[in-house]
């Protein structure tokens, strides 16, 4: 298993044990009296027959607060997560901390910062470059890209997981999929006999349209990891107040908890923030702000509450257009507060421009921040050995030091972080090597792992299988005309390159 | 009596009020004020607050809220003037919905608003509409404007097929097809043959408003 980072200090807490019970007692009140619109018939029934007061014409259930407490009992606090290489399975819950990247859409050109469609080339070194980096410790999106060129739209996510399985030894789930496509990753997944994560999208305000919950029934049935989402948007799709939006986002994420609860009791389940703050100008989620990071911390306070593993998918995005001093400090402040109040997955690698574009040197460079962080977390150990009391009384005075001495080299690389992108040089040395920023030791890294790191491949039979699926999900597409002819000439023309798959 | 109703209409607009807008044009309508005044003076409060957001001095919660106030007072006033048999002078009139597959509303919800409170006559479709849908809407209204949606990188494609339809019943040089939402750029919409895109509610009741000039 992945050991990710330990939290060795208490979690932050910024609310009263009275203000948490307030957020749940509101919660279970909205569940209670106005309840969730579920526009999904076979869903309404269960929550009917387990004593939700139902109303079919308003699609909509009420759920008695016994039955939400009863439901978050059955979700395990920690499970395994099974990765293609069994020893990059993650164990999740307790103060363990796991970083994966943020998704962009498309590609940043790193010169103008422009967004364009991804090669199928830049795909898989994206995928790649996430497999080298040590601070990525799962994927949980389309991941770097939204597909890439040549791809039709209904084909980007099976294509993407079919990248993601071929160069990505570690664990991988998606928490948002089109058009049914969850069914052939499902059968990706058990071809390869690993964990899947996803499930159901929720919609703000109190809504989870069918599609989602179709979704969800298929991943809880295959018995994989699923997750209840909370995500408001404060003054938008959810009150404008952090702890109103608390309230809102919570009453979701229970109800879906209740769902899937019902559907397969004790399902692997996570819960997942990702809401903002509504920016009051244009009206998109504010990337970035702080109130992301308040909200986190609140709501990872709650769900210690509840014993569920926690992550925080708002900690990646940046409002920032390009890589620079805002998309750093957004990231690191965001990602720094998470995982102080006990997040447990910190979504953080590679996004620029909100969810609309993701570079690979984007990934390399919040690697270090991941690594700060970690070592943050880890804190500072105090027993007789650190402590050095016997060694600060040998060396004395000046002209004694420490720099010569046995402990010395034994404890500085235990307690020290060092970054692999960053600019630590003297001034002279600066000068002499070019005057480098991060930025151009990153883009030194990404031409390094591309040229030697190499994914642990696939056996013929799991390549072959998910091959057969490829296959099988562009037919069923294809055949219900979610292709049209020219984006399958198209398509078709680019599986033709010597490379397939890999450009 | 009458100066003070216009008064009252045009500060419930300014103060978002949309109890008091509903019951001062239900007043204007009992006291005989022309309906056609009548809106001109929550028009008035509506660009006071569309000014104050362009300056900067106040924010989208400020126009949403201007402009709800507003669109309950509207219809109460349209229907004296369609009553008196007079015909209200529009900006113009603007199909609108999310596309097929796509249930995001509130982006779309806000330039459906916004523009209505300008003084667009706005024929919302609300979420998920089908290319059918839009051609079928387009028939009936015969729209200046159609504005289509799109949240989703998978769904954005759904607006290149409602242009398509729109090209094979020989609309489209009868519309201005203008495209938003989180998955749009500027490319994608010159790309799929739209007449424009802006990437805010607000901008883009200015870009109708262009289009109409």
């Amino acid at each position: 298993m992945l050991k990710g980072f330990t939290r060795n200090f208490k979690p932050l807490e910024i609310l009263t044990e009275e203000q948490v019970e307030a957020i749940h007692r509101g919660a279970l009140d909205v569940l209670e009296e106005t309840g969730v619109r579920i526009e999904h018939k076979r869903a309404l029934r269960l929550l009917e027959q387990n004593g939700c007061q139902v109303d079919y014409d308003e699609m909509r259930a009420r759920f008695p607060p016994g039955l939400v407490e009863e439901c978050l009992r059955r979700c395990p606090s920690s499970f395994r997560i099974k990765a293609r290489d069994p020893e990059k399975d993650l164990v999740l819950g307790g103060n363990t901390v796991y970083f994966c990247p943020f998704p962009g859409m498309q590609i940043a050109d790193p010169d103008t910062w422009e967004p364009r469609d991804a090669t199928r080339r830049e795909y898989y070194d994206g995928v790649t470059i996430l497999d080298a980096l040590d601070n990525v410790h799962t994927i949980w999106n389309y991941t770097p890209y939204f597909g890439f060129e040549g791809v039709p739209p209904v084909m980007r996510v099976p294509e993407g997981v079919a990248a993601q399985i071929r160069h990505f030894s570690k664990s991988i789930g998606n928490a948002g999929r089109p058009a049914g496509c969850e069914v052939f990753d499902i059968k990706m997944a058990k071809a390869l006999g690993i964990d899947m994560g996803g499930g159901m999208a929720v919609s703000a305000p109190l809504t989870f349209y069918g599609e989602q919950v179709e979704a969800a029934y298929r991943h809880v049935e295959a018995g994989l990891v699923t997750f209840a989402e909370s995500t408001p948007i404060f003054g938008g799709t959810g009150p404008a107040t952090i702890a109103g939006s608390a309230v809102s986002g919570n009453a979701e994420s229970l109800a879906a908890i209740v769902l899937m609860q019902l559907i397969k009791p004790g399902t692997r389940m996570w819960a997942f923030h990702f809401a903002f703050p509504q920016d009051m100008r244009g009206g998109s989620p504010a990337f970035g702000a702080i109130g992301v990071s308040l909200s986190q911390v609140v709501f990872s306070q709650l769900w210690r509450k509840y014993g569920l593993p926690i992550a925080t998918l708002a900690s990646g995005p940046t409002s920032s257009k390009k890589i620079d001093f805002q998309c750093g400090y957004e990231k690191a402040i965001s990602a720094l507060t998470a995982a102080l109040s006990g997040a447990n997955l910190i979504q953080l690698h590679g996004a620029i421009n909100a969810e609309l574009t993701f570079h690979p040197l984007q990934a390399i460079l919040d690697d270090d921040i991941a690594g700060m962080i970690g070592r943050f977390l880890e804190g500072v150990a105090v027993t007789d050995e650190t402590l050095a009391v016997d060694l600060i009384n040998q060396v004395g005075p000046i002209p004694g030091f420490y720099l010569d001495k046995a402990h010395t080299r034994k404890w500085w690389k235990l307690e020290q972080f060092v970054p692999k992108a960053a600019d630590r040089l003297t001034y002279p040395e600066w000068i002499a090597k070019g005057k480098k920023s991060a930025l151009d030791y990153a883009k030194g890294r990404m031409e390094e792992i591309l040229a030697t790191h190499r994914p642990i491949p696939l056996t013929p039979e799991q390549e072959q299988a998910v091959e057969d699926i490829l296959k099988e999900a562009r037919e069923y597409y294809r055949k219900e005309e979610m292709i049209s002819d020219e984006e399958w000439a198209v398509y078709m023309r680019s599986l033709e390159s010597p490379n397939y798959p890999y450009g | 009596m009458k100066a003070e109703i216009l008064e009252n209409l045009k500060r419930a607009v300014i103060e978002y009020d949309t109890e008091g807008a509903a019951s001062w044009a239900k007043k204007a309508v009992e006291e005989g004020v022309a309906p056609l005044k009548a809106l001109d003076a929550l028009t008035e409060g509506i660009q006071q607050i569309g000014d104050a957001y362009g300056r900067g001095e106040l924010w989208l919660p400020d126009l949403v809220g201007a402009a709800s106030a507003m669109t309950t007072a509207t219809p109460i006033l349209e229907e004296e003037i369609r009553r008196k048999g007079m015909k209200r002078q529009v900006l113009g009139t603007i199909v609108i919905g999310t596309v097929y597959g796509d249930l995001h509303s509130i982006g779309k919800t806000i330039v459906a608003t916004l523009s209505a409170a300008e003084g667009f006559e706005v024929i919302d479709l609300g979420t998920s509409v089908t290319a059918e849908e839009f051609m079928e809407a387009i028939r009936e209204h015969k729209p200046d404007i159609l504005a289509m949606s799109a949240l989703l990188t998978t769904t954005a494609p759904q607006q290149a097929k409602v242009i398509k339809s729109l090209q094979e019943e020989g609309f489209r040089d009868k519309v201005k097809v203008v495209v938003g939402g989180g998955a749009i750029t500027h490319d994608f919409a010159k790309r799929i043959g739209a007449d424009g895109y802006e990437p805010t509610a607000p901008m883009a009741v200015e870009l109708f408003k262009t289009i109409v000039r």
